[in-house]
């Protein structure tokens, strides 16, 4: 009889928190929606690497890659097709960043542990060079600026985004990315992860093709990051390389310790605590705000190693 | 007496003693938050000059941190000398000017993020700063969201007054082709016709030695070959030991700790032996010449600023200038530096900003069309707002025109070798405000 009150415990809890967010844009002043907007899109970026570092047991540094490629795939849809289409935007930035986590996935699932998340790292570079170089294409260091597309259904409405819808656009993708990822991470598939997570040889020994769920598991995580790249352009209509600089790939695995691997939520309240820290200390401390985000960050991995979703869990649990 | 210190009785509330109760940890954040609310209640220093005054708000972001944090601490030296004078002045129109500083890490997301809140959260009346070119860009269509003048101190992209320019975005110092207009004709006349061009492999690097492709070849000169060299590359010894063949000059493109590198390698290589040397004036920037040594000897620059009182920088207005500027620079890095062109352009850009606002009788953001028919075509007239030279901002894309100072580096210093009037480097407009 538990397992159904948990369960619509776990439903009443997701509403409250969607209800929330979805207020969040009518009650808060502008620039702190505005916030609150890009915290979900870093959000959906963390929960993206989480089935590689929280369910498979795989670090990767190369996820700023496939934000960026999702970021550099909506750009262009941008600003070669008139008018501007948000759903040809979603659709190409999902194509470069999948395109992308394909290629990554065929060479690096070839190799465990330091030498995955190495060769994850090194692709990132070279794209972010690439990148970074061939200006007359990315606009090079400069990158690329754009118009927003307007939110369109076709042959029936098209209205451009105020803050408050975009906010709901991006809660809407955000929340379908989690109830979908969830459910994967739940399915047998998601169950083969996270053995492979607790003891590769085994569950090689098993049968299972352990290099194929390696490299679906991290396609679809590049993917969900494009999708987090391509909310991140139509939300600052601009792309930078330096959003697929490794340095972002560092931070997503600083916002999946802050909140708790392996959780799909606990990389989300990550992101949002990281972001919120920053801003807050660096209004009073200004160039020196990282050393208090340093030193909490430090004490969280000391005195909270499951991260602040688990730490909840575990208080709950008391 | 206790045998530890912990154990004295005056130290039991300072000494963890191993129970933290929810007392001591709302007793110790309460103090704390007093503390820092106690450094927030102290008035500003013009509070006491300008009484009930209400100030100017002016944003300025910066990189005060990460990979451009130097250079960006540099930059904001020349704002805050330039506000100090003002408001020791009496201000402008009566009212002080209140610097909102703003780091933004070098990352252009932050930037964009700064930007917003100087915008929405601080209210600033109108923005003066920017150090990379990225993140100004980024933040450009934030400054036109909200109806915010925005004049650039130091980020040289072209672009961002030619195929990106905007309504509210103003450039009070010069650009790459600026300064090719005016440094070509000496480099073919006096250097020699044919040259080689090493440039810093990225938008900056690519759209200079176009700049400079083009006017060399105007000026009679002919450029016979080019070498991109990726963006800090520690080792540029396998790209320059390509570069060879018959012609006279070989021209860098390069600025920071690139331009240590390729000032000490194209040295060691016998490439500055063998052909002139000459380049933009970022590769020996006053920062850079201690570590360059006796290598850059006898390198030919232009540049808009250089820190030497010869003439035409014998002025009172440039001794003033460059004697506050040393002084203040020592504070933040003790080995102490002479001001560079990010200090004068800071400087220099918020003095343009006081101009306007005096011209045009600006209260605040409601105003800001009045301040942007005020600074186009604006023309600044040397002296202390302006201890660089004159200077025109040009109406149609919102980009001055300035003296450039064509130098050569001799024992270790500047030594300024001719001077090239304003009018000398213009170069046509290419921008369409939308």
């Amino acid at each position: 009889m538990s397992a159904p009150r948990s369960s619509s415990g776990y439903w009443m809890g997701f509403a409250i928190v969607l209800a929330l967010l979805a207020a969040a844009p009518l009650v808060l002043p502008e620039f702190w929606r505005r916030f609150v907007t890009e915290i979900l899109i870093w959000g959906l970026l963390a929960m993206s690497s989480d089935i590689l570092i929280g369910y498979t047991g795989m670090i990767s540094f190369g996820h700023s890659a496939f934000f960026g490629l999702g970021m550099y795939g909506a750009a262009a849809a941008l600003l070669t097709v008139r008018p501007p289409n948000l759903w040809l935007a979603l659709l190409y930035g999902l194509i470069g960043a999948g395109v992308i986590a394909a290629f990554v996935a065929y060479f690096a699932t070839r190799l465990r542990d330091i030498y995955f998340a190495i060769t994850t790292l090194v692709f990132s570079q070279i794209f972010y060079v690439i990148i970074f170089t061939w200006t007359e294409v990315t606009g090079g260091e400069n990158g690329l600026t754009f118009r927003q597309p307007p939110f369109s259904v076709p042959a029936v409405l098209s209205v451009p985004f105020t803050p408050v819808t975009l906010h709901w656009f991006v809660l809407a993708v955000v929340a379908l990315s989690y109830l979908l990822l969830r459910r994967i991470t739940q399915s047998p598939f998601g169950m083969v992860l996270q053995s492979i997570r607790e003891n590769e040889p085994r569950t090689r020994a098993i049968g299972y093709h352990v290099e194929r769920y390696k490299i679906v598991a991290v396609m679809l995580s590049g993917l969900f990051a494009g999708l987090a790249g391509v909310l991140y352009a139509v939300q600052n209509k601009f792309a930078a390389p330096d959003f697929v600089f490794f340095l972002i790939s560092g931070e997503v695995v600083i916002f999946n310790v802050m909140g708790g691997m392996g959780t799909l939520v606990g990389p989300v309240a990550g992101a949002a605590f990281f972001l919120l820290l920053r801003e807050v200390f660096s209004r009073f401390f200004t160039e020196y705000y990282l050393i208090p985000v340093g030193v909490i960050f430090t004490l969280m991995v000391v005195f909270m190693p499951q991260g602040l979703l688990g730490f909840l869990r575990r208080r709950l649990n008391q | 007496m206790a045998e530890r210190w912990q154990d004295e009785e005056w130290a039991k509330d300072l000494w963890y003693s191993g129970k933290a109760t929810r007392r001591k940890f709302l007793g110790l954040g309460a103090a704390a938050a007093g503390a820092l609310g106690a450094t927030l209640l102290v008035p500003p220093p013009w509070r006491e000059a300008f009484g009930q005054a209400k100030p100017y708000k002016i944003g300025t972001l910066q990189p005060l941190s990460g990979a451009g944090a130097a250079g960006g601490k540099t930059a904001l030296v020349g704002t805050q000398m330039a506000v100090d004078r003002i408001n020791k002045a009496g201000g402008i129109n009566g009212r002080p000017i209140e610097l909102v500083i703003a780091d933004y890490e070098s990352k252009p997301d932050v930037g964009r993020r700064k930007a917003e809140k100087l915008a929405v959260e601080d209210k600033i009346d109108a923005h003066q700063g920017g150090f990379l070119s990225n993140v100004c860009l980024a933040c450009m269509p934030v400054f036109e969201e909200h109806k915010i003048v925005n004049m650039i101190g130091v980020c040289l992209d072209t672009t961002i007054t030619t195929s990106k320019c905007s309504r509210y975005t103003f450039r009070s110092f010069d650009y790459a082709p600026a300064q090719a207009v005016a440094f070509a004709p000496y480099l073919v006349g006096k250097m020699g016709k044919k040259w080689h061009i090493a440039f810093a492999d990225y938008a900056w690097g690519q759209s200079t030695r176009d700049a400079y492709a083009e006017q060399i070849k105007k000026a009679g000169g002919e450029v016979v070959g080019t070498t991109g060299i990726p963006l800090g590359t520690a080792d540029m010894t396998p790209f320059l030991s390509k570069i060879s063949g018959a012609f006279d000059g070989f021209f860098g493109i390069f600025f920071g700790k690139d331009g240590v590198t390729i000032g000490n390698q194209a040295f060691d290589l016998g490439l500055t032996k063998k052909y002139r040397w000459a380049g933009d004036g970022a590769i020996a920037e006053a920062t850079n010449l201690p570590a360059l040594g006796n290598k850059i000897e006898g390198f030919v620059g232009i540049n808009r600023y250089v820190p030497v009182l010869d003439p035409p920088l014998n002025t009172p207005h440039h001794k003033k200038f460059f004697d506050d500027a040393v002084a203040r620079l020592k504070q933040i890095d003790p080995s102490g530096p002479l001001p560079d062109r990010y200090v004068q352009a800071n400087f220099e850009a918020m003095n343009a900003l006081k101009v306007g606002i005096q011209k045009s009788g600006f209260q605040g953001r409601a105003d800001t069309p009045k301040l942007i028919a005020a600074l186009e075509g604006l023309e600044m007239k040397e002296g202390d707002d302006f201890p660089q030279g004159d200077k025109t901002l040009r109406k149609d894309d919102h980009q001055a025109f300035l003296r450039e100072f064509i130098f050569e580096i001799k024992d270790g210093k500047h030594r300024i070798v001719e001077v090239v009037p304003k009018e000398k480097t213009v170069f046509p407009p290419a921008c369409k405000f939308a």
